[in-house]
């Protein structure tokens, strides 16, 4: 009786719930078509994403070899 | 502040964010998560014996979603279709077990609960036109069939009305789209064989068709829908 769309919320939701980002994104995604006019839906979405592209520049700044170069000032 | 501790503290907010969104989504998501459970074992074809233990586990399980009071209108409407359905598939012959009879009441007494008691089939007499007048002879004077008043077709299409009024609100509750709404009556017109459902969709189809929406694959499913209601009463 759920429609697919709505089993791929709830579904989204659940893998929010274990932290499963990426199986999170991929039901947001498949859910997409039946809330595409919920505010809510999309907040939750387009959260989602973004939380996984800072894990992914994250994980990339983890791995790269790389000076850190912090702004100094001096008084005076 | 170095791009990756910017980045770090972004994560733990969005984080956070999400886990809140969780937990306040946390009730909303024990019902749909009873709901798909449940659908599941409708869909899933398997003996008698098995739905029993299934659905005795459904009930241990989301017993308490009566009590907690977070079932929308529309839930309530859901649930009880399904344990309809599912009731439909046990076999309670007189020497049903007793596991199957013990499930059955189960059923019954969660619909009672929630107002979707069995289906009641009214019958009436047929309609009757009263005679044209004309003289009466002495002969005449035969009782004329008294006509209740809410017989006529006025009356009919107005009980329909409010019907088909309750009907929707029940269907629309939870909807984002009236999309949404007719693809569910349309499922009840073809799997309940549901008329009142079948004359909603159809009137649904026909504003939404003004609306220029594209309604072809639903009329394919009314006629498909009403070609089951046919089916069904010839063969009744």
């Amino acid at each position: 009786m759920l429609r697919p769309e709505e089993k791929a919320y709830c579904q989204a939701l659940l893998a929010l719930k274990r932290k499963d980002y990426v199986g999170a994104m991929r039901y947001f995604d498949q859910a997409a078509p039946g809330f595409a006019d919920s505010k809510e839906f999309n907040l939750y979405r387009e959260t989602t994403r973004l939380l996984l592209v800072v894990k992914d520049k994250l994980a990339e700044l983890a791995n790269e070899d790389r000076i850190d170069i912090e702004e100094a000032t001096t008084n005076g | 502040m170095s791009q990756e501790r910017v980045l770090k503290s972004l994560e733990q907010v969005l984080e956070a964010f999400l886990d809140r969104v969780v937990a306040y989504k946390q009730p909303r998501l024990q019902v749909l998560e009873g709901i798909n459970r449940l659908d599941e074992i409708a869909r899933t074809p398997s003996q008698s014996t098995e739905i029993t233990d299934q659905i005795g586990e459904w009930f241990a399980a989301n017993n308490r979603l009566l009590s907690d009071d977070n079932l929308r209108a529309g839930d309530i409407t859901r649930i009880g279709d399904i344990l309809g359905e599912i009731k439909l598939r046990l076999d309670l012959g007189t020497d049903a077990p007793p596991a199957v009879r013990k499930i059955s009441s189960e059923i019954d007494r969660w619909r009672t609960n929630t107002g979707r008691t069995e289906k009641i089939t009214l019958h009436r007499p047929p309609e009757t036109v009263p005679a044209p007048q004309s003289t009466p002879g002495p002969t005449a004077a035969q009782p004329r069939p008294v006509v209740p008043e809410d017989s006529d077709s006025i009356a009919r299409f107005d009980r329909f009305l409010k019907h088909a009024m309750d009907l929707y609100t029940d269907y629309a509750g939870n909807k984002k789209h009236l999309l949404s709404v007719l693809d569910d009556l349309l499922t009840a017109a073809e799997l309940r064989q549901n008329k009142d459902a079948l004359i909603l969709s159809g009137f649904l189809i026909y504003y939404l068709k003004l609306g220029n929406y594209k309604v072809e694959p639903f009329v394919r499913r009314l006629k498909k829908a009403e070609e089951i209601l046919k089916g069904g009463r010839s063969n009744a």
